[in-house]
């Protein structure tokens, strides 16, 4: 198995504010190889964006990396200074975020946009820069690219200005995309023509893609791997397709379950769980999903249920896949074929 | 885009058509007249006045004939100083309404603009809070107040400037100050929040998260957005600066437009009283105008709007 591009230690991040400190991220871990897509997935609120924001030093000024490390190619992310982490911001890593409306600088032009970026990490004259955005314009598949190249952000729909913020990320050939729910802002079929573009272009250019998302049709039909978030922690991992086929966390299967049926092609959000997520200014000791848990047992409360490896390669934090815990079906039993 | 500049010029000659009619029949509903003073005047004088500036003629000839003075640039004879016109008035005193003005335009944008970025930049740090409470004061005490301290101050107690008039250059200092404290501390407080909402803005992230040094950062992408909202009242500031001035013409005995209002009012000098409304509100609408073709430029969202 190849080396790693990305492997995430053990984040954890947290926000100060007046009311006290919020644990957004609380001891995430994980890795990412090249060329793989890693999708992301939990409810609001469950620290994705937290996560991937930690990485780059994107959070805001009250929010600060607590503990971890972040070894992107060798170089611990979350020890780069300043200088350092910009050289990497927009050149070796590049980021898509949710709302293409507001990501844009409205008194900019498009191109100009684009421009700046490769001017920033790239030792070329203007005029190749216009031209290397023209060319991302057309990677993106944006009509007449280079007359668009003069048009501001308002002038384009929600999906042609997500094509501009593609190819922004796409300026300098990132060896890692960060995608932050790209299509959640957007119609139904512009998602699936992002996605679909997403996806031809990751296979183009081979670059790691993380996709944070809540919709669990896109995770089955873009990744390679799912982290299922909840409370700043990841409750399982795994191939996209054993994910599925045999979700072993309480959580997960109830996210599955939420679902009427993958297969149609109908993209669900995820209808949630009754109940609501901790309160991460006192997130509990045990199992942060223990209250909403048909599952829950009075071990769940006391402490928290490590990460036991049900399968090579999948992961699952709960103490139903201990030894001495009672058996459920599906979960530390195999449901009959 | 020429259509739309061509469609707030008709609109500015629209307005002022508006006001300037207003104006003409406010200011002949008001009883009594210029020469009704303590002293009675003689009727073959009185008539022979009214001949003069056919003060006799159905009100609606003298409105057309005062229409007819404006077209050509004419406000028409004072009441009050013989042989002078309203023109040669404001002729007088602009240059010394002007200069103070400009300076004070000067002192609001360049001092204004930058407070307002260091307090947003050291949001609840000391900076910020010493430009927040210098900046309250400012816009909480009245012109007045402060131009009458100051003077105690600085020109009595200190000596530093002159007391009255712009014979010397110090003489600007306090009259500039007092026209431009409220605006600069308006101004420093305008510019901070707005660039404290820019900041906060998905765009900032954006450019960030592209790599950007601090500098570009705040520059090219905080600052030309966050001073559109600056752009917006300097229209108003400006007309405000120059009009607004005649108390502090008054309090400082400068010979600019202000103080001759003030006289005129004082005098019941009515085609100057009108004359120099007129004007102010000709200078107010042109600021506005030249703001507006400046909010074009620097927002390329409102070209687009007014476009369709
Ligand atoms: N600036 C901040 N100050 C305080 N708390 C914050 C701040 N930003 C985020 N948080 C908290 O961090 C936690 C994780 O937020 P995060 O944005 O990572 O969630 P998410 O999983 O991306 O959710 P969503 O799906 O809504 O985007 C939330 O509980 C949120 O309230
Ligand atoms: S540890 Fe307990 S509460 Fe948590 S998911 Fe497993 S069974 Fe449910
Ligand atoms: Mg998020």
């Amino acid at each position: 198995m190849s080396q790693p591009l990305l492997s995430v230690r053990d984040l954890r991040t947290s926000f100060f504010t007046s009311r006290g400190e919020v644990q957004a991220v609380r001891g995430v871990s994980f890795e990412l190889r090249p060329g793989e897509i890693l999708g992301i997935v939990g409810e609001s609120g469950s620290g994705k964006s937290i996560t991937c924001m930690s990485l780059l030093g994107l959070l805001k000024s009250n929010g600060k990396v607590i503990a971890g490390s972040a070894l992107f190619e060798g170089e611990d992310l979350l020890q780069l200074d300043d200088r350092d982490l910009r050289r990497l911001r927009g050149d070796e890593i590049g980021m898509i975020f949710q709302d293409p409306m507001t990501s844009l600088n409205p008194t900019l032009t498009v191109g100009e946009q684009v421009i700046e970026t490769i001017l920033r990490h790239r030792r070329i004259s203007r005029a190749a820069a216009r031209q290397r955005a023209t060319e991302l314009f057309e990677l993106v598949r944006i009509p007449s690219a280079a007359k668009r190249l003069r048009s501001y952000p308002h002038e384009f729909s929600g999906g042609m200005r997500q094509r501009v913020m593609i190819a922004m990320a796409l300026s300098c050939d990132p060896k890692l995309l960060i995608a932050d729910e790209p299509t959640t802002a957007l119609d139904v079929t512009i998602q699936r023509q992002i996605l679909a573009l997403l996806r031809e272009l990751q296979s183009r250019l081979g670059m790691a893609v993380i996709l944070i998302t809540h919709d669990l049709g896109v995770i089955a039909e873009t990744a390679d791997r799912v982290l299922v978030m909840y409370g700043g922690m990841v409750m399982e991992e795994a191939p996209v397709r054993r994910m599925f086929a045999r979700p072993s966390h309480p959580y997960t299967r109830g996210l599955l379950a939420s679902i009427p049926d993958l297969r149609d092609g109908t993209h669900q959000r995820l209808t949630p769980i009754p109940g609501s997520p901790p309160d991460m200014r006192r997130p509990p000791a045990g199992c942060p999903f223990a209250p909403r848990c048909r599952n829950a047992m009075a071990q769940c409360v006391k402490a928290l249920p490590p990460i036991y490896e049900v399968d090579a390669g999948h992961g699952s934090r709960c103490w139903l896949h201990h030894a001495e815990a009672p058996r459920v079906e599906g979960i530390n039993e195999l449901v009959p074929a | 885009m020429t259509a739309y500049v061509l469609q707030r010029l008709a609109l500015m000659l629209v307005t002022l058509f508006a006001i300037i009619t207003l104006t003409f029949f406010l200011m002949h509903a008001v009883p009594g007249g210029p020469f009704v003073s303590d002293k009675m005047m003689a009727p073959e004088i009185q008539a022979a006045i009214n001949a003069k500036y056919h003060l006799d003629d159905p009100i609606w000839v003298q409105y057309l004939n005062y229409l007819r003075g404006i077209a050509t640039f004419d406000l028409g004879p004072s009441f009050k100083y013989a042989g002078m016109s309203v023109n040669e008035i404001i002729a007088q005193g602009l240059p010394t309404t002007l200069k103070v003005g400009v300076l004070a335009l000067i002192c609001v944008v360049s001092l204004g603009v930058p407070l307002g970025i260091v307090a947003a930049l050291n949001r609840n740090r000391w900076p910020d809070t010493l430009v927040m409470v210098i900046a309250t004061i400012g816009v909480a005490v009245p012109s007045y107040v402060i131009a009458t301290v100051a003077l105690y101050f600085f020109a009595l107690r200190l000596g530093w400037v002159p007391t009255f008039g712009l014979d010397d250059w110090r003489g600007y200092f306090l009259p500039v100050f007092a026209l431009s404290g409220f605006w600069i501390s308006f101004i420093a407080r305008l510019a901070r929040s707005s660039l404290l909402e820019t900041l906060q803005m998905d765009y900032m992230t954006t450019a960030k998260a592209k790599g950007l040094k601090p500098g570009q950062i705040l520059f090219k992408h905080g600052l030309r957005n966050s001073l559109i909202p600056v752009v917006t009242v300097l229209g108003p500031v400006v007309a405000n600066l120059i009009t607004g001035s005649f108390v502090i013409e008054q309090i400082f005995a400068l010979p600019g437009i202000g103080r001759h209002f003030v006289l005129s009012i004082t005098n019941r000098d009515y085609t100057a009283i009108m004359g120099i409304t007129i004007f102010y509100a000709a200078v107010l609408m042109v600021m506005i105008f030249i703001v507006d073709m400046l909010y074009l430029v620097l927002d390329p969202r409102i070209k687009y709007r007014e476009a369709r």
